[in-house]
C-alpha cells in the first residue's frame, strides 16, 4: 500500500469513528450564528459524495476556484479521499474587474497540467471554451450573489500554446493536493504536497504543539493559505480534533466573530498573521460582546515578520479577558515545506533581542525589500524536529550566532521544487536545501526573521509580487513604461505593509494630468491586481533610480520616496 | 443622540480627507477608484465612530458601502448606533 493510501485509510477510519464530535463547522453569511456543522463520520461520508460527482482520472488535478463555503471544505478533502489532488485557488475579492480577472485567470492556468477546475456555474459557462480542460459548475449554498459578480458572457482569451499529454498530469504517486506560490497575475507556482511530507509535518508541528485530539482551532484564514489548510484545516483533521472556519471577508469587516467562535467553540489554537494582531485591539474597545479567550492555548503569530508591539498590544488589550502573555506564541512557516518551519515554546513569553545586538551586513540588508523597524527583534522560536536552518551570507559562508543572512531550510517535509507542465523545478535546492529568499538570525537555537530577500511585499498576510504590480503600471497611458517602481512601506498601526507604486511620466505633466494619472493607475491595480495601493507617486522623468547596470532598484527608490514624497505629505 | 445627516456628511467628509490626505468631493469614489484599500476602511470605521460618538456594526457590511459620501451617510443611517 502507498503512502498517500495509507494516509487517506487511516484519516477515512478516524473520521468514521468519530460520530459523536463537531469536527468542523464552517461560519458562512448571513446568518452567522448558525454554523454547518459535520461530525466526523457526515464530513467523510458528504466529502466523499461531493467529490464523487466529479469525474476524472485517478490521481488528476483538480483546481478548486470557489468562496468560502461548506462546499469548498468538503469538496477539498473529498477529491483527496477519492484519490484526486486537489488545488485551491483564491478567490477575487469584490474589487476585481470580473472581466479582466477572468481573462488573467486563463493566462494564469496555462502552465499547469489540469484534468478539471470546479467553479461558480456563471464563472464555469464563461471559462469552458478558454481553458483546454473541462470546467465544471457547482452551485454553493448562498453563492449566487458571489457568481453574479461576473457577466454572462464567454470568455474570449484562448490558451494558444498548451502542451500536456493526458499521462503528464500527475504530480507523483504520493501527492495528496496543491498548495500554491504565485503572483497574482502571474502564472501560479505549484507546491505538490505529498503524503510522506505532510505526515512529516504533522508529527513534528504536532509534537511541538503538543496537539491532541480535543484541541479546537477558530480560524479565518482561507484554504488558498498554507495556514488556513494546513495549521487550520488539515491538522485537525488528522489528529481527531476540530476547527471552526470563519470567510477571511466576513473576518475582515467583523473581527470580533472570530473571538464569538473562539468563546464558542472553547478553541484552544488559533493562528494570526502579524497585522491580525495589531488589528484585533484596535477593535477591542469597540466590541459589541464580551468573551472568554482563556481557553486558547496559543495565539501563533505567523506568515508575517513578528513585530513586538503588536503582540503587546494584542496581550495588554484582551488580559481582561483571558489572553495570557504565554499564549501568544510564534512560528515561521511556508509552503515549500508544508507549512512549519520553527514554533516558539507553548507557555513561555516570546524572547527577543536588541536590534542594535545583530550584525547585519551591509551588502545584505541593501538588497532588504524591507525589515521589521521595531527596537527589538521577536523570535519565531526554535526548529521542528527533523528540521535544520542555516544562515548564509552573501559570500556564501554560514554566518555565525546573531549574524544575519539568508535563512535555508532543510527538512522532511520541504518540496522538490515547483511543479507546472514541465515537471518538478529543481533549481530553488542545493544539496537538499531550500534558499527561502528570508533575512534573519539565530541566537541560541532560535530563528529571528528580520525580512525578505526578495522584493515581495506582504499585505496582510498576502505576498504581492512587485513584478505584477509595475507591469499593469506600465500599461497606464502617460506612465514612461519600465520606469515604475512597485514596493512596500510600513504600516505601523497594523504591523503590515502597504503597497507604495512610483511611476515617471513621458513628459512633463501638469497637475490634472498627473492627477488622472493617479486615478488610473489606482483604478487598474486595484481591478487586476485586488489590492488598492496605499501611495501612488506620480514622478517627472529621471525620478526613478536605476543601478549603474540599468536595473531598477526597488530599495533605493522606496528610500528615496520615504525621504521625499511621503514626508513631503505625497 | 444620533447625529444629524448633515453632520454625518461632514464627518464623512473630514474622515475620509483625513484618511486619504486630500480633499475629497462627495461623487469622488473611495473604494472602488483604489483610493483606500480595506485596511483603510477600518481606519475610516475608527475615525466615523470617534468624529459622530457611534457604533458601526459591521456584521454584514462590505468596503463598498464606504465607496462615497453618500454611501458612507446611508450606511451609518442604516447600522450606526449613538454611543450611550
Amino acid at each position: 500500500m502507498s503512502s498517500r493510501s495509507e494516509l487517506c485509510q487511516r484519516l477515512r477510519e478516524g473520521l468514521a469513528a468519530n460520530d459523536k464530535k463537531a469536527v468542523l463547522q464552517v461560519v458562512v453569511g448571513p446568518d452567522f450564528h448558525n454554523p454547518a456543522e459535520f461530525n466526523g463520520a457526515s464530513l467523510l461520508s458528504e466529502a466523499e459524495n461531493l467529490a464523487s460527482r466529479f469525474r476524472t482520472p485517478e490521481r488528476g488535478v483538480v483546481l478548486l476556484l470557489l468562496p468560502h463555503s461548506a462546499e469548498l471544505f468538503l469538496l477539498q478533502l473529498g477529491l483527496v479521499l477519492t484519490g484526486r489532488i486537489p488545488g485551491v485557488l483564491a478567490w477575487p475579492t469584490s474589487r476585481v474587474d470580473p472581466e479582466k480577472y477572468q481573462r488573467n485567470l486563463v493566462h494564469q492556468l496555462g502552465n499547469l497540467p489540469v484534468g478539471l477546475l470546479v467553479t461558480l456555474p456563471r464563472l464555469a459557462g464563461n471559462l469552458e471554451r478558454a481553458l483546454p480542460y473541462p470546467v465544471a459548475g457547482l452551485a454553493i449554498e448562498n453563492g449566487s450573489s458571489f457568481d453574479e459578480i461576473f457577466p454572462t458572457a464567454e470568455v474570449s482569451e484562448r490558451l494558444e500554446k498548451y502542451h500536456m499529454s493526458p499521462g503528464e498530469s500527475h504530480p507523483s504517486d504520493d501527492a495528496l493536493f496543491l498548495q500554491f506560490s504565485g503572483g497574482t497575475t502571474g502564472a501560479q507556482k505549484a507546491i505538490v504536497v505529498t503524503a510522506p511530507m505532510l505526515t512529516a509535518q504533522f508529527d513534528s508541528l504536532g509534537r511541538a504543539l503538543q496537539f491532541g485530539e480535543k484541541e479546537c482551532v477558530a480560524s479565518w484564514l482561507p484554504l488558498y493559505h498554507d495556514m488556513g489548510l494546513i495549521a487550520c484545516y488539515w491538522m485537525p483533521l488528522w489528529r481527531g480534533a476540530s476547527s471552526i472556519q470563519i470567510g477571511a471577508n466576513d473576518w475582515v469587516m467583523n473581527p470580533e466573530l472570530l473571538l464569538r467562535y473562539v468563546d464558542r467553540g472553547k478553541a484552544t489554537f488559533c493562528w494570526l498573521p502579524n497585522f491580525a494582531f495589531s488589528y484585533l485591539s484596535q477593535r477591542r474597545e469597540l466590541m459589541q460582546g464580551s468573551y472568554r479567550l482563556d481557553t486558547v492555548r496559543a495565539w501563533i503569530n505567523c506568515s508575517e515578520p513578528v513585530r513586538a508591539r503588536s503582540v503587546t498590544e494584542f496581550a495588554r488589550a484582551f488580559e481582561d479577558w483571558g489572553v495570557r502573555k504565554e499564549s501568544v506564541q510564534a512560528s515561521y512557516a511556508m509552503a515549500e515545506t508544508v507549512f512549519a518551519i520553527t514554533q516558539s515554546r507553548l507557555d513561555r513569553e516570546l524572547l527577543s533581542v536588541p536590534r542594535a545586538a545583530v550584525q547585519r551586513g551591509k551588502q545584505n540588508s541593501s538588497s532588504l525589500a524591507f525589515d521589521v523597524i521595531d527596537d527589538v527583534y521577536v523570535s519565531s522560536g526554535r526548529m521542528l524536529a527533523d528540521t535544520e536552518v542555516k544562515i548564509v551570507g552573501q559570500d556564501g559562508s554560514v554566518c555565525r550566532e546573531a549574524c544575519a543572512g539568508e535563512i535555508y531550510v532543510r527538512t522532511a517535509s520541504l518540496f522538490s521544487g515547483y511543479w507546472g507542465a514541465q515537471g518538478f523545478q529543481e533549481h530553488s535546492l542545493k544539496d537538499g536545501w531550500h534558499a527561502t529568499g528570508d533575512y534573519g538570525f539565530l541566537v541560541n537555537a532560535d530563528l529571528y526573521v528580520i525580512g525578505r530577500f526578495k522584493d515581495i511585499l506582504i499585505v496582510g498576510g498576502n505576498n504581492i509580487f512587485p513584478e505584477d504590480v509595475e507591469a499593469v503600471v506600465n500599461t497606464v497611458e502617460g506612465v514612461y513604461p519600465g520606469r515604475v517602481a512597485a514596493f512596500g512601506v510600513e504600516d505601523k498601526d497594523y504591523g503590515t505593509q502597504s503597497l507604495a507604486i512610483v511611476a515617471e511620466t513621458k513628459v512633463d505633466q501638469n497637475e490634472e494630468d498627473s492627477s488622472r494619472i493617479e486615478s488610473t493607475i489606482r483604478k487598474l491595480v486595484l481591478t487586476n491586481i485586488g489590492i488598492a495601493p496605499r501611495y501612488v507617486a506620480v514622478v517627472p522623468q529621471r525620478w526613478i533610480v536605476k543601478s549603474t547596470a540599468g536595473k531598477i532598484s526597488r530599495r533605493e527608490n522606496r528610500d528615496r520616496f520615504l525621504k521625499e514624497e511621503l514626508a513631503a505629505g505625497g | 443622540m444620533r447625529p444629524d445627516l448633515e453632520a454625518i456628511r461632514n464627518a464623512a467628509r473630514a474622515a475620509a480627507s483625513e484618511l486619504t490626505g486630500k480633499s475629497i468631493k462627495d461623487s469622488q469614489k473611495l473604494v472602488s477608484s483604489g483610493l483606500i484599500d480595506s485596511l483603510a476602511v477600518l481606519k475610516l470605521i475608527s475615525l466615523l465612530e470617534r468624529k459622530l460618538n457611534i457604533v458601526i456594526r459591521p456584521e454584514m457590511l462590505q468596503p463598498e458601502d464606504f465607496d462615497d459620501v453618500a454611501l458612507i451617510v446611508e450606511t451609518i443611517e442604516r447600522v450606526g448606533k449613538s454611543v450611550k
